[in-house]
Order: C-alpha cells, then structure tokens, then sequence
C-alpha cells in the first residue's frame, strides 16, 4: 500500500499550483497538569506557567492562529476540572482550539467536545483502537480529528511512539499516516520526537515527505527555536506550524515569528 | 438587549457559537423546536452535513418558522452549512433540496488536501479583507448574492447576502475579531 502511494505523490503534486489563499498557522501548545499550563523542566519537575484562560487569551491576542492543550485530560480523577477548564476556555476564546492527552474512548471524545473544545487529538489511543478515527470522523466530522504521531528517527530508522513518547510500536510509520488520512482525520500533527527540545528547527525533509504523500493537513511540530525554522518548515511544505517553549519562556512573541514570515513573502495573517 | 435565536440542528455541540454572540453583548438562547417567543435575530449553525442538517430542521418543524422569518426580514445568519442549506443542492447529499431562497449548489472543493481548514483572507467590496477562519471541504462557488469570495483551488462565495439572511462559509466564531464584527453586524440588521 505505501509503495503504490509514494508513486503517486509524484502525480499528485503537479496539482500544487492551484492557487489557494489559505495561510501558513502558527499554533501554540499548551501543557496543562492540575489546571494550570506548566512546562517540564526535566524529568519529573514541572514548572508552573500560568492561568490556562488567561494564557490562552494572551496568545490569542498575539495572533495565534490555534491553541492546543495537551495531558488535559490525563488522569481521570482530574475528568470534571479538565472539562470545566475546557468550557472555561471556550467561553472565552475567539480562535479554534484541540485538546488532547488521556483521550482512551469516544465517550472520552464526546465529553470534550460538547465541552467546547474544537478538535480532539488522538495520540496513543488512535494506534491501539484506529477504529476510533473513523468512528471520531463519521460522528462529528474528520476537522474535530487532529492524530497526533510521534516518531523518533534513530540510525535512519523511522519508529513510530505511544504513550508520550515511551512505547515503541511495531507498525511503519508511513504506513500509519495513510492509514490515519484514510480512516478519516482532519489533520496529522507530527511530532519529530529526535527535534524536540533540540532547539534545531523542524524535521523539514520528514514534513515534505508526509505532506505531499497524504491529502489532509500536517502539522510540524518538535525543534522550533527560532522566526526561521518556521520559514523553513513552511518552505517545506508544513500546513502548520507547532511549538511551546520558545513562545512561554518570552523569547518570542507570535507576533514576532509572524511578522518576520509576512516580510519574508508568505501569506501570513496579523491580528 | 437584543434577543438571538440559536437553532439546534441536533449536529453537533453549540457551546462556543453561544458563547461568541454572548460576548458581543446579545442574550442568546439555543432552541430545538419552534416557539412563539419573538427573537430580533437568528443563527444557523455550521455543524454537519448538507442533508443530516436539512432533515433534522424539517422533521423538528423549523421550515415554516424560518421562511416566514425571512419574509418579515428577521436578521439571520446561517454559517457553514447552515448558509448552504439556504441554496438548491449540495454534491454532499445529492438527493436532499435546500430551501432555495438562492440559486445554486454546494460543491466539493477541487485542491489535494480536504478538508480546506484554516485561514484565508476574503476579497469584498463591502467587508474588510481581514482573514477568517475556514472548515470545509464543500462551498457554493458562484452566486449573485455573493458579496466576499476567498480562493482554495477554484474561488468560492465567501460570504452571500439575500434580503436580511446573511451567509459565511467561515466560522465567525472562531475568527476573532474579524469574526465579531460581521456576527454583530449580521444580527444587528444593519445594512454593510
């Protein structure tokens, strides 16, 4: 299946110069532990952030074109404060938004969306029951379904992680992304596991490759640092365009990152 | 303060369109079934497909409700498909016939990648090109009534614009600023 696939980007891709007037989108993640945005220092020690709403609304102001709140949900005792933070945040915030993390049913799925939020992302429940893509898709349409692959590329070897990053699974990673366009997702984000916190910019060449063998969105996230590595994920064929700390230490404001892109010639919306 | 009708089309969580025209200063109540309480607006929301949507406003009574609506032009706002539902067909549910207060139909969107999700700027003579935030994979792709266009593959009708109902192919809820504007400008009755 992967091989008839790859043969036809080829033919796919001379569709490109259709002319479209959809923009590049920044989007910034947010971590949320115990209702509060928080970000991991290293192993176990989380560092508070912030206010999830008022962050949210901070980053809406800077002209984030999407939030995304990850581990959300992770642990059920926590299921009724992690869907009132949703509602909180969609009775406030004018920008779309995903959540995701701990999301292990389409119960899990309804709840957050009938909480307000936009979009689900799917992660490690997606790879043990891909059913619930489909399922996801048909019951409320393929744009609330965001996949979220991780995968680590070591020795040229592409694997593809669940559970945060700590399983292994033995399934082929271009394998997994037609399956997931197929089985109905809106949109793949698409975690470079080996970037992230390298602070070297995106995996471009990996971004292209998914981006021009599946007919739905992708999201490059892991690595970001930098205004440029979003120009070049961009240039690369990138949808989107994901990152967390640079944007939470204050090193960048999104304004900033899309101000320089605008001047650099893309079609960029400023708030 | 102004009263606005929310029409559950039973297709999906309404909470964050409730939420987007309560901030702008409306008292907003989502109904799904027809009532003889007096509304100075409506909305028709953008959640699921072309024919899902038109049966469920059929079967829950809501024809006759929003055709006298737009006779006595009660400023309206359908959005997504709750504008398309507005128009003859869609290629979504071939067999399904809209209400036709327009001429044409809803057409899959030609560009590789669907659905269409994001933002694109509009072109119009009356609104600003401020970008709104798109999710499609259909749009009506010519109309008279159309008074903003945006580009994905082929141009497509924006927005449109008939008596007192106004239509956007975006989610105005979800654009920001530029959303709230044209929210309050549709319900508010006022002319562009």
């Amino acid at each position: 299946m992967n091989n008839i696939k790859q043969e036809t980007t080829i033919s796919e891709s001379t569709d490109k110069h259709l002319t479209s007037q959809l923009m590049p989108r920044v989007i910034v993640c947010l971590d949320v532990d115990k209702g509060r945005v928080v970000k991991g220092t290293n192993f176990k020690q989380l560092r508070d952030m912030g206010d999830p709403v008022e962050l949210a609304l901070d980053y809406e102001a800077q002209g984030a074109d999407e939030l995304v709140f990850l581990d959300i949900s992770a642990s059920n005792e926590n299921r009724p404060t992690a869907l009132k933070l949703v509602t909180d945040i969609a009775t406030h915030l004018s920008i779309p938004f995903t959540v995701g993390g701990g999301l292990k049913k389409l119960d899990d799925v309804k709840a957050f969306l009938d909480a307000g939020a936009d979009k689900v992302a799917l992660n490690t429940t997606a790879v043990l029951q891909p059913d619930i893509i489909n399922q996801t898709a048909l019951a409320y349409g393929s744009q609330c379904v965001v996949v979220a692959i991780d995968v680590n590329k070591q020795k040229e070897q592409l694997g593809l992680y669940i559970n945060g990053g700590r399983k292994l699974v033995d399934k082929n990673f271009f394998e997994w992304t037609d399956e997931v366009a197929d089985r109905g997702a809106g949109e793949i984000l698409l975690t470079a596991m080996h970037k992230d916190g390298t602070g070297s910019g995106f995996d471009t060449a990996l971004t292209r490759q998914v981006s021009e063998q599946i007919s739905i969105q992708v999201i490059a996230s892991g690595g970001a640092k930098n205004e440029e590595h979003f120009l070049q994920a961009f240039q690369q064929k990138a949808d989107a365009c994901l990152a967390a700390g640079m944007f939470h230490s204050g090193e960048y404001s999104v304004i900033q990152v899309k101000e320089y892109l605008k001047a650099q010639g893309l079609n960029i919306r400023l708030s | 303060m102004k009263k606005i009708l929310i029409i559950d089309t039973r297709a999906g969580n309404l909470f964050s369109l409730k939420a987007a025209i309560d901030r702008l200063g409306f008292n907003t109540t989502i109904r799904s079934t027809p009532d003889h309480e007096k509304f100075d607006g409506i909305v028709i929301p953008g959640q699921g497909r072309f024919g899902t949507v038109l049966n469920n406003i059929r079967a829950d009574g809501w024809e006759d409700y929003l055709n006298l609506a737009y006779q006595q032009s009660i400023p309206m706002l359908g959005i997504c498909v709750g504008m398309q539902i507005f128009f003859e067909h869609s290629d979504e549910d071939k067999e399904s016939t809209g209400f036709c207060w327009m001429k044409g139909k809803a057409e899959a969107l030609n560009f590789p990648k669907k659905p269409m999700v994001g933002w694109a700027p509009l072109t119009s003579e009356q609104w600003p090109s401020s970008p709104v935030y798109f999710v499609n994979s259909y749009a009506i792709r010519k109309s008279e009534h159309s008074i903003a266009t945006t580009t994905y593959g082929e141009t497509f009708c924006a927005a449109v614009k008939s008596g007192s109902f106004t239509g956007v192919q975006f989610h105005p809820e979800k654009s920001s600023k530029a959303g709230s504007s044209i929210i309050q400008q549709a319900l508010s009755g006022l002319e562009n």
